[in-house]
């Protein structure tokens, strides 16, 4: 079977910058992926490839075989930024992939309180975004994200705005989400941590300009995973260390180079 | 925007206070003879006129012609301006094409297209409504088309990835996103409708506000002069605060709009 995602020699130039070069990776269906890499190396921009909304300079994307062009409509995209329509409540946000889909009534508005539920947001589900949160706002994201069923989610650092409890649950139920649903999700983070716990493979983006993969680690923890304690177990604490060294000199180059 | 906004309640005793220390320093400088009452008449007049007008119930008809003019006008103005604010923000071809055409056609001062409007569609309404038009459809379209153009790419992104058709973008996005920037150029627009009508029926009507001003001032009648533009600041009022009210209904998403103080674009014309 096709991979779900398969980058083939993607690049993307923008005017005078080189975001990323030569990035080749096949995400089978079903797999819990995540990248990790310092800031600005390019994997908001590779999530925007992803998904359609802005095209590779260089190289090619398919989708279950399928060369991409134009919008991804298999896919679900958490954006890194604020992306919820402020004039829509709380409510009308999380359904809005129902109601573009010609979805209204009894089924969709239940459908909307489960999610509301879900994401912790009983009470809210008349609010404007602007009366919430920036965490709960993100929560909104989320459910909005899943309620439509996509076959591949893509998240662009979900759970950084959320405080060390929240992130817990929420980080709990994206996997109880996942687990057998057969979904593909790219997960983006800079919590290595958040990487190793949830997914079933990190890869590693060297800092840019031209930034490619320098490393793909398959997480071979067992599941369903305890996410409070596994961060202590053996082998959690082996894949950090591997990992961490990769993604350290990349950190701290990107550091040195936004200083000069 | 609301914490730094002044309370209500002082605000409103204030903005009284000052209209009646301006009405009573014009009523006593009559009185007192510094002003000749008449090329200023007075307040008092001024208003036992009005009142006059609407009891023996003379004013109603050319009231209402004003009014229907100014409303037609801002209507159709504001429809065309939406409509063409949106084709030309989402084709950026058509608008580059159009765009010395629409700057040309902007610049023209709208006073002298009166008299050609009467040629045109004749003594009666419509050439007020037309004038009335070429200015509403300018400031509208502009406001419309800036909207459209400044609606956050991540909202647009986010919905299109939700699975929004062209005709869903539009009517849940970019119509939304845009309202605030329609409104106020509404603000505006409705005023300068009013004035626009008036000059048309000043230059040439047999009915009207502007035509019962034009009358008064044949006769050096100051004090219908300013009764008749009373008239039209009650009217421009009611219909700003009619707009205010669907502003806040419609924008009650945003926080600014909760606000405890008076909207500031409230009285801009
Ligand atoms: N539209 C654009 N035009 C020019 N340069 C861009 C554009 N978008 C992104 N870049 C550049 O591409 C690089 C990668 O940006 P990107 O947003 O993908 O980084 P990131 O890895 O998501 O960073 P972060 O972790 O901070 O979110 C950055 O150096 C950025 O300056
Ligand atoms: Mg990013």
């Amino acid at each position: 079977m096709a991979p779900a995602i398969a980058l083939r020699g993607v690049a993307k130039r923008f005017p005078g910058y080189t975001a990323l070069e030569d990035i080749t990776l096949d995400i089978p269906a079903g797999r819990f992926l995540s990248i990790v890499g310092p800031s600005g190396c390019g994997k908001s921009t590779l999530l925007n490839m992803t998904a359609g909304l802005s095209r590779p300079s260089e190289g090619a994307i398919e989708i279950f075989g399928e060369e991409l062009a134009g919008i991804n409509r298999r896919a679900s995209y958490m954006f890194q930024q604020e992306a919820l329509l402020p004039w829509k409540t709380v409510r009308e946000n999380i359904q809005l992939g129902l109601t573009f889909r010609g979805r209204e009534g009894r089924a969709a508005a239940e459908q909307a309180a489960a999610w509301i539920h879900r994401v912790g947001l009983d009470g809210f589900a008349a609010s404007y975004p602007y009366q919430l949160s920036g965490g709960m706002r993100k929560r909104v994201s989320m459910a909005q994200c899943w309620i439509v069923e996509p076959e591949m989610v893509l998240m662009d650092e979900p759970f950084a705005a959320l405080d060390v409890h929240t992130r817990l649950r929420m980080q709990s139920e994206i996997l109880a989400l996942w687990t057998g649903s057969g979904k593909t999700v790219v997960f983006v983070t800079h919590d290595l941590e958040e990487a190793i716990s949830l997914s079933d493979e990190v890869v590693v983006l060297s800092a840019g300009p031209a930034s490619g993969m320098i490393g793909r680690y398959a997480v071979d923890l067992p599941r369903p995973r305890p996410l409070i304690d596994i961060k202590t177990e053996p082998r959690f604490v082996e894949l950090y260390r591997a990992i961490w060294s990769d993604l350290r000199g990349e950190v701290l180059k990107s550091y040195e180079r936004n200083r000069a | 925007m609301s914490e730094t906004a002044p309370k209500r309640g002082p605000v409103l005793a204030w903005r009284i206070a000052l209209g009646a220390a301006f009405l009573l320093a014009w009523q006593g400088g009559v009185n007192a003879k510094l002003l000749d009452k008449f090329f200023f008449s007075r307040p008092s007049d001024v208003i036992a006129r009005v009142w006059m007008w609407i009891v023996s119930g003379t004013i109603w008809p050319h009231l209402a012609v004003t009014v229907t003019e100014a409303l037609l006008s801002f209507t159709i103005g504001a429809l065309l301006g939406i409509a063409g604010g949106f084709l030309l923000a989402r084709l950026p071809w058509l608008a580059a094409v159009c765009d010395p055409y629409v700057k040309i056609a902007n610049s023209l001062p709208r006073v002298v297209l009166a008299p050609i409007f009467l040629l045109w569609f004749g003594l009666g309404i419509w050439s007020k409504v037309a004038l009335g038009v070429t200015v509403v459809f300018f400031i509208v379209f502009f406001n419309t088309y800036q909207g459209v153009r400044e609606v956050d790419p991540v909202v647009l992104n986010n919905a299109r990835m939700l699975g929004a058709s062209e005709r869903q973008l539009i009517r849940h996005v970019l119509i939304p996103s845009a309202l605030t920037w329609i409104f106020s150029s509404l603000h505006v627009s409705i005023g300068f409708a009013i004035i626009a009508v008036v000059v048309g029926e000043y230059l040439g009507a047999s009915k009207g506000i502007g035509y019962t001003i034009a009358q008064a001032e044949g006769v050096f009648d100051t004090t219908g002069v300013f009764a008749g533009m009373a008239i039209l600041a009650a009217f421009v009022l009611l219909v700003g605060e009619g707009v205010s009210r669907l502003e806040r209904w419609l924008l009650r998403w945003k926080p600014a709009a909760h606000g405890a103080g008076g909207d500031s674009r409230d009285n801009v014309v």
